[in-house]
């Protein structure tokens, strides 16, 4: 059954539009993952998705339920949990409270310690550094520290925008080894990717988006074989 | 020696502008609004302290707790009506909504109170050391003000709720796809302003006469100090605050007092063309 059902879906800024009817689904406990170019909406789908961007038509199901004119808390609440693009930490704050805050959905409260130990135990570098405030983290280190902080929100569906830009390869390699795990822990993951080799090889099941529509969907070893798809949308040869 | 004495009161009588500030600053730094009706909650607090006082007989300082709590109420209100519906507009839109709730309440206040100086009438006596005499009253009230700013930051780095304040005011995106309903914890932190504002106003009471009008001197210090201790931290208000306190109790000396103000406001003025963040302040 898909958990979260997104059925033809506009949406923009100001006269801008910017997703076309755009159709997504995500199926439970898979790993989905959203590819395309720069600017053609990837964003913009997730913060629609979550209502921190105003979808303008189209609905969005969550276990059934129409969630489109949710406010984002109260979709983070149901589960529906974002790790977004630049991170958007709470860089005042130490790294032991921000991952305090990922705990605020009520849902989360009952499983905080269970949640803290898990994500220090991914990432050990957090825990040496939990005092520490996040704006003075490197960047490594603020990507992990936004990805624990989303599992720190005990999500059903955790969306994750621009896993591994700028990272690393060995970072990289670990944040997606880190979404393994996720995904045998049952949690459903949405990844948007610029890293589109290493997207299709890890994801069951692949969108490929590109100016504001979803131009081919399917199994990611589909996706991965079709030349066509790479140099037309993806920019690669 | 006389000089010193007036130094201490105007040290005493900073802690209570520091709180003041920090009401102003607080607001500022959760929302970036400029609260205009700073100045009438401050007086509002005068006049709860002075009406618990006068017409039901409380103490003071007893008084003070009951006025803080309506401070916190009627934050909230003002926040739901006049705030909310302009949070995501342009700054002039909640100067504006602000400044509309500064006319509503000095309107009706002047409608209720007239404008003729009131005062509490309850006095301590004064402690003397050799020349030097400090009136008890201050002293409660820099007391008063410590254990008030001492709260606030228990609330803000002990408590989950205050640490969700903190986390609104620095990423109010993240907070909300967090979980954290953040206009709720805007209307708190408007709450938290005006409570401070009102004990600030009550304290002022216990020291001063007082008129719906006279917030708004307090108001322009708190914008001083604002500029002072940076705005957006509270910390840095009360050691504004201590300074304006301090250089309202050392200009007397040279000066008439009635070049307080303008001295005050020179200096507002070139915090801001050359320390625009601030003397104490750190960049928020
Ligand atoms: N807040 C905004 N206001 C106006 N236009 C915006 C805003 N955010 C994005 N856009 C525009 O919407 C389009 C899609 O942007 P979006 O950020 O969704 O792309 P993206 O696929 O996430 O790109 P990238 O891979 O570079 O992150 C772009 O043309 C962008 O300029
Ligand atoms: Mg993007």
């Amino acid at each position: 059954m898909a958990i979260l059902e997104v059925n033809e879906l506009d949406s923009g800024y100001g006269e801008v539009q910017v997703l076309w009817q755009t159709t997504l689904k995500l199926e439970e406990g898979q790993l989905t993952s959203l590819v395309g170019g720069n600017g053609v909406g990837k964003t913009t789908l997730l913060h629609t998705v979550m209502g921190l961007t105003r979808a303008w038509r189209g609905s969005i199901r969550f276990e059934g339920r129409e969630i489109i004119h949710l406010a984002p808390h109260i979709k983070a609440d149901m589960g529906l949990v974002l790790v977004p693009e630049g991170r958007q930490l709470f860089t005042d704050m130490s790294v032991a409270e921000n991952l305090e805050m990922g705990a605020s959905p009520r849902r989360a409260k009952p499983y905080y310690e269970r949640n803290l130990k898990r994500v220090y135990e991914m990432f050990p570098r957090l825990y040496e550094r939990r005092e520490q405030r996040a704006g003075t983290l490197s960047g490594g280190e603020q990507q992990m520290l936004a990805v624990g902080r989303g599992i720190m929100a005990e999500p059903k569906i955790l969306m994750i925008d621009e896993l591994s830009l700028g990272l690393a390869p060995v970072l990289m390699l670990q944040l997606f080894e880190t979404l393994r795990q996720l995904k045998t822990l049952g949690i459903t993951l949405l990844l948007v990717e610029q890293n589109v080799q290493m997207a299709l090889a890890i994801s069951d099941y692949t969108y490929v988006i590109s100016e504001g529509r979803i131009k081919l969907q399917g199994p990611s070893w589909e996706v991965a074989k079709n030349p066509h798809v790479q140099t037309a949308y993806l920019g690669l040869s | 020696m006389e000089n010193l004495s007036f130094l201490i009161d105007g040290l005493l009588l900073g802690f209570v502008y520091g709180v003041a500030a920090m009401g102003l600053t607080l607001i500022w730094g959760v929302m970036n609004v400029i609260n205009l009706a700073h100045g009438p909650i401050i007086a509002l607090g005068s006049f709860g302290v002075y009406l618990l006082f006068s017409r039901l007989g409380m103490n003071p300082y007893l008084a003070l707790i009951f006025t803080g709590a309506a401070g916190l109420l009627l934050g909230i209100v003002i926040y739901w009506i006049a705030i909310n519906r302009v949070i995501e507009a342009p700054h002039l839109s909640s100067l504006l909504a602000t400044f509309s709730v500064n006319m509503v309440i000095i309107g009706l206040g002047t409608a209720a109170f007239s404008t003729t100086p009131r005062n509490i009438d309850y006095s301590l006596g004064s402690l003397t050391f050799n020349t030097i005499t400090i009136p008890i009253s201050r002293i409660i009230a820099a007391v008063a003000s410590i254990i008030f700013t001492a709260v606030l930051y228990l609330f803000l780095y002990r408590t989950t709720l205050g640490k969700y304040v903190r986390a609104v005011a620095n990423n109010r995106a993240a907070a909300e796809l967090m979980g954290i309903p953040s206009r709720r914890i805007l209307a708190l932190s408007f709450g938290l302003g005006s409570t401070l504002a009102a004990l600030a106003g009550g304290l002022i009471a216990t020291i001063f006469p007082f008129t719906i009008l006279s917030g708004g001197v307090y108001e322009l210090k708190s914008f001083v100090i604002g500029v002072l201790g940076g705005l957006g931290n509270p910390l840095g208000a009360l050691i504004g605050g201590l300074a304006l306190g301090l250089l309202e109790g050392i200009i007397p000396a040279f000066l008439p007092v009635t070049w307080v103000p303008v001295l005050e406001f020179a200096l507002f003025v070139l915090i801001l063309l050359f320390r625009p963040t601030g003397l104490f302040g750190v960049k928020k």
